[in-house]
């Protein structure tokens, strides 16, 4: 990747300083209509508390940032897992596996996820996991697996919730990876499809060795942009009470208003939205290192 | 047109191994690609096929392999009919090695796992084995220097050749050439067609689609000539092109030449 020199013009000159002139308006008025009191002194203390016995424990906001990277890994890992399995029955033979991928994404995509939510969450997570008592099997566990299971998923108090979570997410952001990958496999050209058919690979050793070695490269970037969204919509489920980070932000927000102190709105979303911030362009930045690596076969 | 009785008694040839009989083929938008087309093709011959754009030259080879589906007819190849049993159409697209117009490379992949990659999977050889059989190979086409290297950084020609290469590493009973040299630049076409004239030499039954006149007549044994679909006109290379039968080959050949 080139780096072209940046210019700077008279326009970019005058647009920058509107930018900080809205801010700096903005800033006053805070201060002279809202009287806000700006007090990033409390923030600390909801990131990280003092516990007697542990010593220093994470506190609500940064236990809620624990929960949303939780939550977007597994959502992520599943939702590529269906993404791909559904792409490739879309771009299957076979008209069934075809009409199924299709129907799946049509139906997702045409759903606000709000909706898909509460379905999932009173569906799935009232009726289904009771029905098993995955609750139940979660509580019976040893100490150990449910640390174990509390460290990668969620305590057992709050597990069904975190499954159901996590479904709802990956069904949702699998339907947009089900066309990342539908639109990967269908852009390499059908003399590659060609080629592997008369050397008499099977298709499944044709689709593994050939062709999504191929799509791959074209699937890294917009697969990349797609996995930072879910890190975005991850904040959707604080509507089911999965405390994530957005969730913790709401509460922190309610609880400091009610206590009569100054409330921090400002200061506690300015701190959530540098934590997305902080997960998503890390992201970013990896979903970046790949790419330059993968094309450098490429004359 | 050979049969069983020519193709044992020409001294040049063995018995029949490509047997094409009434080939129909029509596109879904109602194009009748192949009327009703028959060849037969003894094991060692060089076949050419030549005739107009769209006089369905490809599309037979393409039938041959199983890359189009026939609407009616019966192709043999090697004592197995290509028919819809998907144990026969896997033997038969494995025996039969396919050089394309557009090469067809894989490009995530060197030279040495282009050629590599179908002995390992389809033949189940090891790596060490397939290497050294893709090395021969290489070294054959004139390729050994570039094992390495990626298609992308090869000249067309060079790509071609590892593409001939690819396909005989399959041990091929027979090798179709779909226009192998029209996307190359001229000065490049002769390294092409001299892999394929000592392939021909070396006893390959060949089945060559393509406007190289030169070649047909220096490499070829019998040259067919399709129009719509049909055969017009079919012979030894000799008296094919100096005293062609048909009007409408005079006029190709004269337009061609």
């Amino acid at each position: 990747m080139r780096q072209s020199r940046v210019r700077i013009r008279p326009l970019d000159l005058i647009l920058i300083a509107l930018c900080i002139a809205a801010g700096v308006w903005f800033l006053f008025l805070l201060k002279e209509r809202l009287h806000y009191e700006w007090n990033w002194g409390a923030i600390p203390r909801y990131l990280f508390r003092h516990d007697d016995e542990r010593g220093w424990v994470p506190n609500l906001l940064v236990q809620g940032l624990l929960t949303t990277i939780r939550l977007s890994l597994w959502s992520i890992v599943l939702a590529t897992f269906i993404g791909t399995a559904m792409g490739l029955a879309r771009t299957s033979k076979l008209l069934f596996l075809r009409l199924l991928g299709q129907a799946y994404v049509i139906a997702i995509r045409n759903v606000p996820p709000l909706v898909l939510i509460f379905i999932f969450y009173f569906f799935f997570s009232e009726q289904i996991m009771t029905l098993l008592d995955v609750d139940g099997f979660i509580r019976s566990r040893s100490e150990t697996t449910t640390s174990v299971l509390s460290w990668l998923c969620a305590p057992p108090a709050t597990f069904t919730h975190f499954v159901s979570a996590v479904l709802t997410i990956a069904i949702y952001e699998g339907a947009y990876i089900t066309e990342i990958v539908r639109s990967g496999v269908e852009s390499v050209e059908r003399g590659q499809w060609e080629a592997a058919w008369s050397l008499g690979l099977t298709p499944w050793q044709r689709m593994r060795a050939v062709i999504l070695p191929q799509a791959m490269r074209r699937i890294i970037p917009p697969m990349a942009g797609q996995l930072i969204s879910t890190i975005k919509d991850s904040a959707i489920v604080s509507v089911i009470s999965v405390q994530e980070l957005t969730f913790q932000a709401m509460e922190l927000t309610a609880v400091t208003s009610q206590t009569g102190r100054a409330s921090l709105i400002f200061e506690i979303w300015i701190t959530a939205t540098a934590m997305y911030l902080l997960l998503t362009l890390t992201c970013s930045l990896i979903a970046r290192q790949l790419e330059v690596r993968l094309n450098r076969h490429r004359a | 047109m050979p049969d069983k009785d020519s193709c044992a008694t020409n001294p040049r040839t063995g018995d029949v191994i490509v047997e094409a009989q009434g080939l129909t083929k029509v596109f879904a938008n109602g194009v009748k690609a192949l009327d009703d087309f028959s060849l037969t093709v003894c094991q060692g011959e060089v076949v050419v096929v030549i005739g107009p754009s769209g006089s369905g030259k490809s599309t037979f080879l393409r039938c041959l392999n199983g890359l189009e589906e026939i609407d009616a007819g019966r192709i043999v190849i090697d004592g197995v009919e290509l028919n819809h049993s998907k144990k026969n159409r896997r033997a038969i697209r494995t025996e039969v090695g396919m050089v394309f117009q557009s090469f067809n490379l894989f490009p995530h992949m060197t030279v040495l796992g282009n050629i590599n990659l179908a002995q390992e999977l389809v033949r189940g050889k090891t790596r060490g084995d397939a290497t050294d059989t893709t090395m021969a190979l290489l070294d054959k086409v004139g390729m050994a220097e570039r094992a390495d290297s990626y298609p992308a950084q090869l000249s067309g020609g060079q790509q071609q050749r590892v593409a001939i290469a690819r396909a005989l590493a399959m041990h091929p009973k027979v090798m179709l050439f779909d226009e192998a040299t029209s996307a190359l630049d001229p000065e490049v076409i002769g390294e092409v067609l001299g892999v394929m004239a000592d392939l021909a030499r070396e006893g390959m039954t060949m089945i060559v689609v393509t406007h190289e006149m030169g070649f047909a007549r220096e490499a070829g044994d019998r040259v067919v000539f399709m129009e719509h679909g049909a055969m017009v006109e079919q012979g030894p290379v000799e008296p094919f092109f100096d005293a062609p039968a048909h009007e409408r080959t005079q006029t190709f050949l004269q337009q061609i030449v």
